[in-house]
């Protein structure tokens, strides 16, 4: 999900370079306040133990295999602004140190890995958690909220790369959003797996369990609510005004095997056709994505089962337990 | 010394290597610049840019192969992306410049990641403000990674000394107490560090 | 002579509820050398973290320990930091910089020293652990000896009074442990070294401290408390080779 440069036409990188820098700088603020010389070191490592873990392929399906992203692991492990900085220091290195990701675009992927998957994934995780209760409402909490982590960030890569226009949105949204869905399910077991084995065995290693730091918890929610506004206001307003040329992407989606330019080029915009089918094409998008949002919710639900024993269910607050 | 492939030629000495590290992150950085933001109707250009990166390669002598290696891995994501936009109109066009533009980009960054030992890059963003805790951060993370491979590689082997049948559960359970163990022990060296650290003064 | 140490009546107690210090009592001369042995977990590494306030955390009064003659408080526990060196057991804890050059600066710029001053008491310290040429490395690209070394030369670099090894001699081949020991001997600091290295606590120490569960069980001359085979069978320990040569039972 790494952008290279030359994707990202300036304004894009401006825009999203702009947002980053407002959104690392909100999160060193916060870091600072308490505490900062015990949390550097621990930040530093957790960047180091971020790379470290991304380096490691665990299979998917077809003999391809992903890595881990992390994000939404280190923010349930030390909290959304902690998890900000180390995400971005983790892609600032891989930036540097191995080219992976553009130096224009570091920007736009700090945004998208480093702020709304950790904002989003601490968020969704916290509005999560009331209706969630014990260890099962906990495990299936972190496995969904990676799991939308994940795609999120996919659609928030593919919407830069649409806004730059570099490609249709009507072609990238599905294709990324898509793969990332299923890339997701790995991030969602393993962070369930990671999660459950230390809430069990080291539970104060848990951001909402470490008292001292407890103070910032509610804060969460807002910064939820913050991101889904942002979001929004990037997404839906540039989807909701004349995009480009989105009908011709789309159909060259029908006919995805096509792959000749030539024949996307059928560009004469259909104007009868115009509305029936961004109005066919977004209802399919949306009724897929609640569809793959549910089945990974329902996955997610399965996965808390299987890891925890009912015996320790029953010890923390089972009545509510899905 | 196994861990060398992560920058393994930074240190070599070659007239690239002796630049002053704050000339070559400028340089480079005002290169990316370029690259993306020449328009096509000047497309002779990018040969020529080419052809600069090259005799800076030829002249830093780190291995024509191991940079090419390293172009080839990052350039997976890039066709997967620039393929989407051959569904674009003009997309062969786009398609051309897209893929151009980005490996030229990826060429000198990674020149100037394999010719700048990574303290001085550090060194050289301190000059220009960049903000000392995320420095502070970076050289961390930098210096632990090495440490953190090492412990993996460690707890790897020890786990595959002591198991015998592996199936896909238990891949996976293994995978992720790893990663897990792994977190314990970096959250734990952080408190020793921190320990370290406070007791050569800092604050 | 100045006392280096005391310690009085000094308890800790991990937050998790274990008993790591109980009572333990002791003081040092200025220029002493002493050894502190005992088994694993007897609290020889939590001694010496109190030896400069890294513990207990936070500080609580009264102070049981005084460095220098002064007790080690909130007030003067950035000044002892300057004054007692500690050396970590694993090298990696403590090499936190990307450079050996950096590394062995890392103190002395944090105590706020001039520049000038800062490079002449970097270069002693290079010279001292014998690191000249090293100073752009990497601690990835060292071989254990050298990260030993670097981290002694980081601590020496603030030119402390009162030298805290722990385990200076683990995980070190013969070859870097002659080097290390030379290092040592060489350097005029009063040193406290906890080890489990009883030939290296005969070599250098003429006084020794036995800790065994947090409580001080003898404190006297090396020779005669490491020839006491039923004493260091009893806590763990046993009487080195170069002692069983000297006196034959």
């Amino acid at each position: 999900m790494h952008i290279p440069d030359g994707f990202l036409d300036p304004k894009t990188a401006i825009a999203t370079s702009v947002l980053s820098f407002s959104g690392v700088s909100w999160a060193l603020r916060e870091v600072k306040q308490r505490d900062v010389q015990r949390k550097i070191p621990l930040i530093g490592l957790a960047a180091a133990f971020v790379f470290v873990a991304q380096m490691i392929n665990f299979p998917v399906a077809s003999g391809t295999s992903g890595h881990l992203l992390g994000a939404t692991m280190v923010a349930v492990l030390l909290g959304p602004y902690s998890a900000i900085i180390v995400m971005s220091s983790v892609l600032i290195v891989q930036c540097l140190l191995f080219a992976d990701g553009g130096v224009i675009a570091l920007g736009a992927n700090i945004f998208n890995m480093a702020i709304v998957t950790p904002v989003s994934g601490y968020g969704l995780y916290t509005l999560l958690r009331p209706f969630l209760k014990g260890e099962r409402g906990r495990i299936t909490a972190v496995a969904f909220t990676a799991w939308c982590s994940v795609v999120l960030s996919s659609i928030f890569c593919a919407g830069e790369l649409a806004w730059s226009g570099t490609v249709s949105w009507n072609t990238a949204f599905p294709a990324m959003a898509g793969i990332h869905m299923l890339i997701g399910i790995g991030e969602a077991i393993i962070t369930a797996l990671v999660i459950s084995a230390l809430s069990t065995t080291r539970p104060e290693l848990l951001y909402e369990n470490s008292q001292s730091l407890s103070e910032h918890r509610s804060h969460g929610v807002l910064v939820y609510g913050m991101l889904v506004i942002v979001g929004i206001a990037i997404f839906v307003l540039p989807f909701a005004s004349p995009w480009p040329d989105g009908l011709e992407k789309a159909a060259s989606i029908l006919g995805f095997e096509e792959k000749t330019p030539a024949h996307s080029l059928i560009s004469p915009p259909m104007s009868g056709y115009r509305i029936p089918w961004i109005s066919s094409f977004a209802t399919a998008t949306a009724l897929a994505g609640l569809i793959g949002a549910f089945v990974a919710f329902g996955l997610s639900a399965l996965l808390a089962r299987i890891l925890t024993p009912a015996s320790s269910q029953k010890n923390m607050d089972a009545p509510h337990a899905p | 010394m196994r861990h060398d492939f992560l920058d393994k030629y930074s240190r070599i000495n070659s007239p690239i290597h002796r630049l002053p590290s704050m000339a070559k992150l400028w340089i480079s950085f005002s290169l990316v610049v370029a690259i993306i933001s020449i328009p096509l109707r000047f497309f002779f250009l990018f040969p020529f840019i080419g052809g600069v990166l090259l005799g800076a390669l030829l002249l830093s002598r780190i291995p024509i192969p191991f940079i090419f290696s390293r172009l080839l891995i990052l350039e997976f994501f890039t066709v997967g992306i620039a393929m989407l936009s051959l569904l674009r109109p003009n997309g062969t066009m786009l398609f051309i410049a897209l893929m151009t533009r980005s490996t030229l980009c990826l060429f000198t960054v990674i020149l100037l990641s394999n010719s700048t030992p990574f303290a001085e890059l550090l060194e050289a963003l301190k000059r220009l403000k960049f903000p000392p805790l995320i420095l502070t951060i970076l050289a961390l993370m930098y210096r632990y990674i090495f440490v953190l491979i090492d412990e993996m590689e460690r707890m790897t082997r020890a786990r595959e000394s002591r198991s015998f049948s592996v199936n896909r559960r238990s891949r996976w359970t293994l995978l992720a107490s790893l990663i897990g163990q792994l977190f314990i022990r970096s959250t734990e060296r952080a408190e020793r560090i921190y320990a370290a650290m406070s007791a050569r003064g800092w604050k | 002579m100045k006392t280096a140490v005391d310690i009085r009546n000094l308890h800790y107690t991990y937050p998790d509820g274990k008993i790591a210090l109980h009572g333990v009592s002791f003081s040092i001369r200025e220029g002493e050398r002493i050894g502190l042995i005992g088994p694993n977990g007897s609290g020889k590494s939590t001694l010496l973290l109190h030896l400069n306030g890294i513990l207990p955390d936070p500080l609580h009064a009264p102070p049981a320990v005084s460095i220098m003659e002064r007790p080690l408080d909130k007030t003067s526990v950035g000044a002892i930091r300057r004054d007692v060196g500690l050396l970590f057991q694993d090298p990696d804890d403590q090499l936190f910089c990307p450079t050996v050059y950096e590394d062995v600066a890392f103190g002395p710029k944090q105590f706020g020293m001039q520049t000038a001053e800062t490079r002449a008491m970097i270069q002693r310290a290079l010279e001292q652990t014998d690191l000249l040429g090293f100073e752009d490395r990497s601690p990835h690209h060292l071989s254990g000896g050298e990260k030993r070394r670097v981290c002694l030369g980081g601590v020496l670099a603030c030119e402390p009074k009162i030298l805290a090894l722990d385990e200076p001699t683990s995980n070190l081949d013969p070859r870097g442990k002659r080097k290390l020991k030379e290092i040592l001997r060489s350097l005029q600091a009063t040193q406290i070294i906890a080890t489990h290295d009883l030939e290296l606590v005969v070599e250098l120490c003429s006084r020794t401290i036995v800790l065994d569960q947090g409580r001080i069980i003898a404190d006297g001359d090396t020779i005669e408390l490491l020839g006491n085979e039923a004493l260091m069978l009893e806590h763990g320990l046993e009487t080195p080779h170069i002692l069983r040569h000297r006196h034959p039972h």
